[in-house]
């Protein structure tokens, strides 16, 4: 079980930059994900671990070795892929002893370290099944079980779940974790889906373009997201642009921030750098922005006024569409004072805006 | 039985053909017939026995004199086969996983055999052989003519087959611990099998039966087995040539067959018989 780090890890096809200096420590036994849209740089990252991509720059070290010249097949790890790659033309039983039957083990201890397997993955009996006569859930299980089997000291996974439907996805995510936890091996996982990488993650990467734009709990990612992209790519976000009035800490010493932004003045958590004066965008989650009754909250920082345009039941929630003075804002109520707003429409409501986050606005646009 | 049971049970109808449609089938076994005409006869007449009627007296003549004609056929068959894999198999993995400046140039060419008349290439082999190489009528020769002869009709399948897997599986043995020979022979030959058996009948069909290019640059210790057939003909259509001629054609049969029903024909598109 090693520990893996990326130093400096570029990667470059041609003037396309697909992967940019990323780093990262992931710790012996860590679960982490490298989370992020379509193109940016998760998979290819996952594959420089794996061997079968070569790093433009940069090192790749498991443990203390440096590993870059390594080639994948003695690099001792576990890849799995997005649609299961089981051999078509090998049984359950020959696919999951193939990474013990190249390294030539006798054929006692393959045969246990099979039936072990299949135990694990809940399939006994399946040994002389074809990868064709399997469900989508089964196939996965197998290719997680072919993973396993050859003890890997880091296990890799490169969206194995998207294939899935729905179900089976929520199942099988707590199967890989409850796999991860039971061997106690270092995991990397890649994937799209915020919901997943929430479920079963130590610690989250969140990367665009190539870069990685934060990394933390889902607790920091969600409440203190550090970016733009990371504010608004996790969960839904209102963005509210504004300046810096103060800085100052507060009773528990944390450093909270004044923003003003249009007519209204909120309280935030100030991130290290940020400064009286200072452009931000202050970021409101929905659930976050709680809905005043009549009198309550007049003239207190962090409250706006607006009028509702349009609401949509969502079933646990509701969902408000806010013109607050010019600002759109997405309000989600849940509870059971949802069913008080059914009727909300046009109507003018005071909102509380809490848990705000600021992110320093860009300097292009 | 009920009146309500006979009742109830369907008639059968023998529903009159349309005459369009008997006309298209009695028009393609009129021409099936034509075409297996001569093979039909060839069979018969390979049938005749010295005394009148029927046996297979004459097939005598192919465990006899015919035999080491149609092993030296068979050798050759081979021999060439296994060439063709040799190079055949990383021109392929070539061709298809790595960039090469000039591949459409390099595949034309390769296939510019195939279009060369059978006349043409055995002059200008004659006349390279005989004057450049100074070895008329060797073995090496011939096995040379039929290796690149046949080079690209087992070059394409293998190349359609590979361009068909999916790079995945050679990565996922790799990760499994498998290095590279172990990745070829364990995960992506057998899943190349039928492109490379498609390589395979197509060289086995033409170089067994080569009759033209052989004619121009074999010798009398190179005579193949269609050489030996065209031989015997020089003296009369006997009984034993035709049993020989029969025995060649149902060993190219028995193969093209067992190949169609292993594999059917997706990996024979492409080249030039199909």
């Amino acid at each position: 079980m090693s520990r893996v780090r990326l130093v400096d890890i570029t990667k470059r096809y041609g003037p396309t930059v697909a992967v940019d200096r990323v780093n990262a420590d992931i710790a012996e036994g860590e679960f982490v994900t490298l989370l992020g849209p379509s193109g940016c740089g998760k998979t290819t990252t996952l594959r420089m671990v794996a061997g079968l991509v070569e790093p433009s720059e940069g090192k790749i070290f498991f443990d203390d070795q440096v590993v870059n010249n390594v080639p994948t097949h003695r690099r001792n790890i576990g890849l799995a892929f997005q649609s299961h790659a089981l051999f078509p033309h090998q049984s359950v039983a020959k696919n999951i002893a193939f990474g013990l039957s190249v390294k030539r083990r006798p054929k006692r201890e393959i045969e246990q370290r099979v039936t072990e397997m299949l135990e694990m993955i809940e399939l006994q009996g399946y040994e002389s099944r074809m990868p064709a006569q399997l469900s989508g859930g089964q196939q996965q299980r197998v290719a997680l079980a072919r993973m396993l089997a050859t003890d890997p000291r880091v296990l890799l996974f490169d969206e194995p779940l998207s294939a899935l439907d729905r179900n089976l996805r929520d199942s099988l995510k707590y199967s890989i974790l409850a796999l991860q936890r039971r061997t106690r091996k270092t995991a990397i996982y890649v994937t799209h889906d915020q919901s997943e990488a929430f479920a079963i993650s130590d610690r989250i990467f969140v990367m665009n373009n190539g870069r990685v734009e934060q990394a933390g709990t889902q607790l920091d990612i969600y409440l203190r997201p550090s970016t733009e992209f990371v504010a608004n790519f996790v969960g839904d976000n209102n963005a509210l642009p504004g300046t810096v009035l103060k800085v100052q800490p507060d009773a528990e010493g944390q450093q909270r921030a004044s923003v003003q932004t249009g007519s209204v003045t909120l309280s935030a958590f100030a991130p290290a750098g940020v400064g009286v004066g200072d452009r931000v965008l202050a970021f409101v989650r929905p659930e976050n922005i709680e809905v005043l009754g009549d009198g309550a909250g007049r003239d207190e920082p962090g409250v706006v006024e607006g009028t509702v345009e349009q609401i949509v039941f969502e079933g646990p929630s509701i969902r408000l569409t806010v013109d607050a003075d010019g600002t759109p804002l997405k309000v989600t109520v849940g509870g059971v004072e949802r069913l008080t707003l059914l009727d909300a429409g046009q109507r003018r409501l005071r909102l509380r805006l809490r848990e705000v986050s600021l992110v320093r606005a860009s300097a292009v646009g | 039985m009920s009146a309500t049971t006979l009742a109830s049970r369907p008639k059968r109808e023998w529903k009159r053909p349309k005459i369009g449609s008997v006309l298209q089938h009695a028009y393609i076994w009129f021409w099936l017939a034509l075409f297996v005409l001569p093979f039909v006869v060839t069979i018969l007449r390979s049938l005749e026995d010295p005394d009148g009627g029927r046996s297979f007296a004459a097939y005598s003549t192919v465990y006899s004199s015919f035999w080491s004609y149609l092993r030296l056929s068979i050798e050759m068959t081979v021999l060439t086969i296994a060439i063709n894999l040799l190079i055949g198999i990383p021109a392929a993995y070539a061709i298809v996983r790595h960039p090469i400046p000039g591949k459409r140039l390099i595949l034309s060419v390769l296939n510019l055999a195939l279009y060369t008349p059978g006349a043409v290439m055995g002059i200008s082999l004659a006349i390279t052989y005989a004057f450049l190489f100074h070895i008329p009528h060797s073995y090496t020769g011939l096995i040379a003519a039929y290796v690149v002869g046949t080079y690209p009709l087992m070059l394409v399948p293998i190349i359609v087959a590979l361009r068909d897997l999916p790079t995945m599986y050679e990565e996922a043995a790799r990760t499994l611990g498998a290095n590279r020979l172990q990745s070829f022979f364990r995960v992506e030959l057998p899943l190349l099998g039928p492109g490379i058996s498609a390589g395979i009948l197509l060289t086995f069909v033409i170089v067994f039966n080569e009759f033209l290019v052989t004619l121009f640059i074999a010798g009398p210790g190179t005579t193949t087995a269609a050489l030996r057939v065209y031989g015997l003909t020089r003296t009369g259509f006997l009984p034993s040539t035709a049993a020989v001629a029969a025995v060649m054609q149902f060993v190219s049969f028995l193969v093209v067959l067992t190949f169609f029903k292993a594999f059917g024909s997706r990996y024979l598109k492409g080249t030039y018989l199909i």
